[in-house]
Order: structure tokens, then C-alpha cells, then sequence
């Protein structure tokens, strides 16, 4: 385990490598001079400040020796000072990952809640009306994008039936009843999706575990059926469900730069999002990279964590 | 077909090596077309999803002959009009005709989808192919570039990629370029991943074997002898992708990052729908309702055609 646990770690530092290589380009790949773009307008006029910038972030340099001193800053945490606010990056960030995180797991909980009930019914019942109606339902949720069904959500609830707010958010450690009635439709716009993913995978998976001969072993010595499946099966075919429900991850914070937006939630998908807009670019750089991060990290736990709740995958 | 006709000798050498006449060449069209029907018909999400992709094409292709308005040209006289006989699906806040922009924007928007998944092909086909066929460090290096692609989070890279074009102001035709070379740049990994897997199990077969042992070239024997045999499940992965990429182009237009305001696009009709979601709330409706139709058009299709060309799959 230990060993594999190494081998995983060193098989991140290349994908890390390209990550960061991708988001230190897309500094220089922007039209005009770094400078301008670091700095902003009003102080790009003169020249002292410019010669001086020039060393102070070594452009005088080739451009690995500038990726090299990019990195190491970023590793410190330290990705420069926002445009707009000016303040370090790095703590605008910070600040709003909680939020995101908040979210995320809120949406992950409430999409497993859904969706392990209807894709065990729907393997149990296979082949069946209610098989089909969750398979077509499925599908049917994979396929609407999640930026119109939080809109028609927010159309049905806050304008026409005014039971939820359209938006904002507050903080959990502030006022948790408050929070959650935010909460809400964020969440549920999170989850549907994720739901409708996991209970595709949960129908496959109770499929190849009911397909297993420790199965017939369990029905031959007489155990119900209702203990065969929910003691048995259902128990190992969770594994699969919830490692693959965890790289799914990236997915859901890839989705949550649009719902953030629609809800005016404060998380790291709206920072990036109105960066984007004020031309913010070392936010940008940054947010992209931080999510990048996460999701990698997040992999490696995932990919772990399988292997304790599996032992028997060889550990290759 | 030629050998059979040799054994029952009914014809000459010479009448055989003939090119079939057009008729000839019909008749065998029409069989081969007939098998994938008949195919077809066997997976009913698969039909299901056929239909559905026929009906969009036939409907995208007649846009101009079932509109009457243009899409892009105000009328002030008709503004934020409900649905009527004149106009079937309302009109938007600069009196356009909602009907005439879903369907010049499904045209645009399919249109890009297709473009972007053949590009991601074009490029993920052949390194691929490559990769599993020479293995050893080009492989490991082509991986490790894949699996840092694969790790940007959801749309990203997209985001990252689509932010570039904005800031050097491309417009109309460059702009939908870079859309094009974004989802396509962001497709070849995965597709490249699943054709290496394929090429890995292809390449240990007898039939490479003899094609070395006559003296074949390695890039001949990889392109036109193994590539053939990995075209199924790409295919799957194709269609699922189209899916897939529609979301994404009408995300990314949501965000306001797609093409600039007077193009008919869903992304962008929807998000300047919600400023109007209490006066005509059904603004908001048709444009994803077309994403909806669209992306699970796609999605059916992909998923029968996976359970034809995999039975192992379909028995699940």
C-alpha cells in the first residue's frame, strides 16, 4: 500500500507539471506586454516603474527561468495581487473556497440521498416499468443542462410560488436555518445532475455484484432476498458507486462556475467568473489553478480510498 | 461478395472485376442500409434517439425555409410579446421572433459541436494510435500529457481558452474558430485514451504479427490495419460527446463568453431571458428546451449504439 501510495504521489508531478505549465501560459499568451497586464493601466506609463517591474517579477529573463520563479511564488502562495482590488489573490481565494466546498458537498450528499434508492430499485426490478421509468428519467436528467433547470427552479419557487430566495447566500456559522433556506436551490440545482449520474452507476454496479456467484451462494443457503440485496450487495456495489461519484468532483466544480453565478453564491466559481469579466487576470490564473489542484488532490483520495475499501484490486 | 460469386462460378473473371453499375451499387447500398436499420431497431433508446437526431437535422437544415423572421433584426412594435399565432413562441425584448432564433441558433450551435468533435478526432485518432503502437517512454510522455489535460476541472480549460479569444478581441468567423479548436483541443484526450487502449490489445493479435513478418510499414500497419478495428467504440464516444459539447458551447454562452449579442444562440437567449423571467417567463423556456431535446437526442443515440456495438454492455 505504502508503495503504491508513492508511485500514485509521483505520477501526480506530470500531471501537475502540465497544469501549471497551461495556466503560466495563459498569462503570456495574452495580447500585449505582461507588464500591462500585471499592473494595470494607470501605472503603466512610467518608465522607472516599468524597468523596475521588469526585474521585481524577472521578465528580463528566459521565459523557464520565469516559469520557475512563477512556481515557486505559487507554492508559497503567493500568486500576486488582484487587479481590481488589489489585494493578494491568494486571500481572495482562500475566502472563497469554504462556500464552494459547502455547496459541493451539500449538492454530492443530496444526489446520493436520490439516487441509490432508484438505481438499486431499478437494478433489483430489471427489465421492468420502474427500470425504465428510472433509466428514461436518467437520462433525461444527464441531459438538461444545469444552468436552465436552476433557472426554471428559480421561475417556479421564487417568482411564481415566492417559497425560496432567487439568490445570496449566508453563512452557515451565522445563522444555520437561514443558511440552509439558501441553501436550497443551489443545491438541489447541483444535485440533480450528480443524481442522475449516480443512479446510472448504482444500476450498473448492483448489476455486476448480483451477477456474482456469492449471490446464489446467499439465496442457496436460504438468506431473503431482501437480505441478500441490501446486506450484500448493495454494500459492495457502493464501492464503485461512491469512488466514481468522487472523481465525478470535477465535473460538479466545473458545473458550479455557472450555478454560482446564477446564485450570487460567494464560492471560488463566481470569483473566477467575475474576474474573467474585469479582465482580472492573475485571479483568473490563479482560480483555474486552485481548482485544478483540488480536483487532483481529491483523485489521489478517492483513488486511495478505493483501494482500502477493496483490498482485493491488485495493487498495480 | 466477389468470392462467393467465384465459387458458384456463375461468372467470369473478367465480367467479376468489372465496376458495378450504378443499379448494382444501389442494391448493395440499400442492403447494407437495411442491416443497420434492422440493427437499429433492435435497441429501442437507440431508434428512439435516431429519430429524434433526424427530426433535428431535417428541421435545422429547412431553417430558412420555416422561418419568416429574421432572427437578428428588432422590431419594436413586438417586444416581449407571449406566444400567438403570429409568433409562435414569443418575441424577446427587441421584438424578435424567440421561434426563428431557436432555430438558426440550433443551426450555428450544431454546427460548431460537429466541427469541434471532428477536430478532437482528427488530432486524438492518430496520437492514440501512436502512442499504444510504439508504447515505452513516447507512451508514458503522451499519457502524462492526456491525464494533466483530463485534470483541468469541467469547462476550465474552456474558460481559460475562450477568455484568451475575448482579450484579443476576436470576432464573428475567428471566434467561433476558437470555440471549435477549444472543445476539440479539450476532446482529444479522451479520445486518444480510448483508442491507445483498444490499439494495446489490436497490436498482440496474429494479423500484426504477419504484417510485420511481410515487411509492412509501422506507421501503415497502425493507421489503416489497427486503427479500423477501434472505430466502434470511438464512434459511441463520438456521439455521447456531441451531447456533451452542446452543453458546454451553451454554458460557456450563458456566461456571456460565447459569440457577441445579435447572433441567435440558446446560451446567451437564456441568460438574457432571467432579466425579463417576471414579465414573459416562458422567454426562458424554449432556448433550453431545445438544449434539452438536442443533448438527449445525442445521448439516447450514443447509448443504444453502445449497447449494439458492445453486446456484452447491452446484456447488463
Amino acid at each position: 500500500m505504502l508503495v503504491y501510495t508513492i508511485n500514485r504521489i509521483l505520477q501526480m508531478i506530470p500531471v501537475l507539471f502540465v497544469l501549471t505549465v497551461v495556466t503560466f501560459s495563459f498569462v503570456q499568451l495574452l495580447p500585449g506586454d505582461v507588464i500591462d497586464t500585471l499592473i494595470g493601466d494607470e501605472e503603466a506609463e512610467d518608465p522607472e516603474l516599468r524597468a523596475f517591474l521588469m526585474k521585481e517579477y524577472g521578465l528580463d529573463k528566459p521565459i523557464y527561468t520565469q516559469y520557475g520563479i512563477w512556481l515557486g511564488k505559487a507554492l508559497q502562495g503567493d500568486f500576486g495581487k488582484s487587479l481590481i482590488t488589489r489585494r493578494p489573490v491568494g486571500v481572495e481565494l482562500f475566502e472563497s473556497i469554504p462556500a464552494t466546498v459547502y455547496l459541493g458537498l451539500v449538492g454530492i450528499g443530496l444526489s446520493v440521498i436520490i439516487a441509490l434508492p432508484l438505481g438499486s430499485i431499478a437494478a433489483v426490478k430489471r427489465n421492468s416499468a420502474t427500470d425504465y421509468t428510472a433509466q428514461v428519467t436518467s437520462l433525461i436528467g444527464i441531459s438538461i443542462p444545469e444552468f436552465w433547470f436552476a433557472i426554471m427552479c428559480v421561475i417556479l419557487f421564487s417568482l411564481h410560488l415566492g417559497w425560496l430566495p432567487s439568490s445570496g447566500y449566508v453563512s452557515p456559522f451565522e445563522d444555520l436555518g437561514q443558511s440552509l433556506y439558501y441553501l436550497i436551490l443551489p443545491a438541489l440545482a447541483v444535485g440533480f445532475r450528480q443524481a442522475a449520474y449516480t443512479t446510472r452507476l448504482t444500476r450498473s454496479s448492483m448489476l455486476d455484484e448480483m451477477n456474482k456467484e456469492y449471490v446464489d451462494t446467499a439465496r442457496s443457503l436460504g438468506f431473503s432476498e431482501s437480505k441478500v440485496i441490501y446486506k450484500y450487495t448493495l454494500r459492495n456495489a457502493l464501492i464503485p458507486t461512491i469512488t466514481i461519484s468522487g472523481l465525478q468532483l470535477a465535473n460538479l466544480l466545473g458545473g458550479t462556475v455557472v450555478l454560482e453565478t446564477i446564485f450570487a453564491w460567494p464560492g471560488i466559481g463566481q470569483a473566477i467568473y467575475l474576474a474573467i469579466i474585469d479582465h482580472d487576470y492573475p485571479l483568473i490564473q490563479a482560480g483555474i489553478l486552485v481548482l485544478g489542484i483540488i480536483v487532483v488532490v481529491v483523485n489521489l483520495l478517492v483513488d486511495l480510498l478505493y483501494r482500502v475499501l477493496n483490498p482485493r484490486v491488485a495493487l498495480g | 461478395m466477389a468470392s462467393t460469386e467465384f465459387q458458384n462460378g456463375r461468372r467470369s473473371i473478367e465480367e467479376a472485376i468489372k465496376p458495378p453499375t450504378i443499379g448494382e451499387r444501389l442494391a448493395r447500398y440499400r442492403v447494407i442500409l437495411a442491416d443497420a436499420f434492422s440493427e437499429l431497431y433492435k435497441s429501442k433508446t437507440a431508434f428512439v434517439g435516431f429519430m429524434m437526431l433526424v427530426a433535428l437535422f431535417t428541421v435545422l437544415i429547412l431553417t430558412p425555409v420555416l422561418t419568416k423572421y429574421n432572427p437578428i433584426k428588432p422590431d419594436y412594435t413586438a417586444f416581449l410579446q407571449k406566444p400567438s399565432a403570429e409568433h409562435i413562441m414569443g418575441t424577446d425584448r427587441y421584438g424578435r421572433d424567440i421561434y426563428s432564433r431557436v432555430l438558426w441558433g440550433g443551426r450555428r450551435l450544431v454546427t460548431i459541436a460537429i466541427l469541434a468533435v471532428i477536430f478532437g478526432l482528427a488530432i486524438g485518432i492518430p496520437y492514440g494510435v501512436l502512442s499504444g503502437y510504439y508504447g515505452g517512454w513516447t507512451d508514458s510522455i503522451a499519457m502524462r500529457i492526456c491525464d494533466g489535460l483530463l485534470a483541468f476541472p469541467g469547462i476550465l480549460l474552456y474558460l481559460l481558452i475562450v477568455t484568451l479569444a475575448r482579450e484579443w478581441k476576436l470576432e464573428g468567423f475567428w471566434n467561433d474558430l476558437i470555440l471549435i479548436f477549444a472543445l476539440g483541443f479539450a476532446f482529444f484526450p479522451e479520445a486518444a485514451r480510448l483508442v491507445r487502449s483498444t490499439v494495446l490489445t489490436e497490436k498482440e493479435k496474429e494479423y500484426v504479427e504477419a504484417s510485420h513478418t511481410i515487411g509492412e510499414a509501422n506507421l501503415y500497419i497502425a493507421m489503416c490495419q489497427i486503427l479500423p478495428n477501434c472505430i466502434s467504440p470511438l464512434i459511441v464516444n463520438a456521439t455521447v460527446r456531441l451531447g456533451f459539447v452542446i452543453l458546454i458551447i451553451a454554458a460557456l454562452s450563458f456566461l456571456g463568453l460565447g459569440s457577441p449579442p445579435p447572433t441567435p444562440d440558446w446560451g446567451a437567449d437564456l441568460s438574457s431571458a432571467r432579466d425579463h423571467m417576471e414579465r414573459n417567463p416562458l422567454l426562458a423556456v424554449f432556448p433550453g428546451l431545445a438544449i434539452c431535446y438536442t443533448v438527449l437526442a445525442f445521448n439516447l443515440f450514443g447509448d443504444g449504439l453502445r449497447d449494439i456495438l458492445d453486446p456484452r454492455l447491452a446484456e447488463r
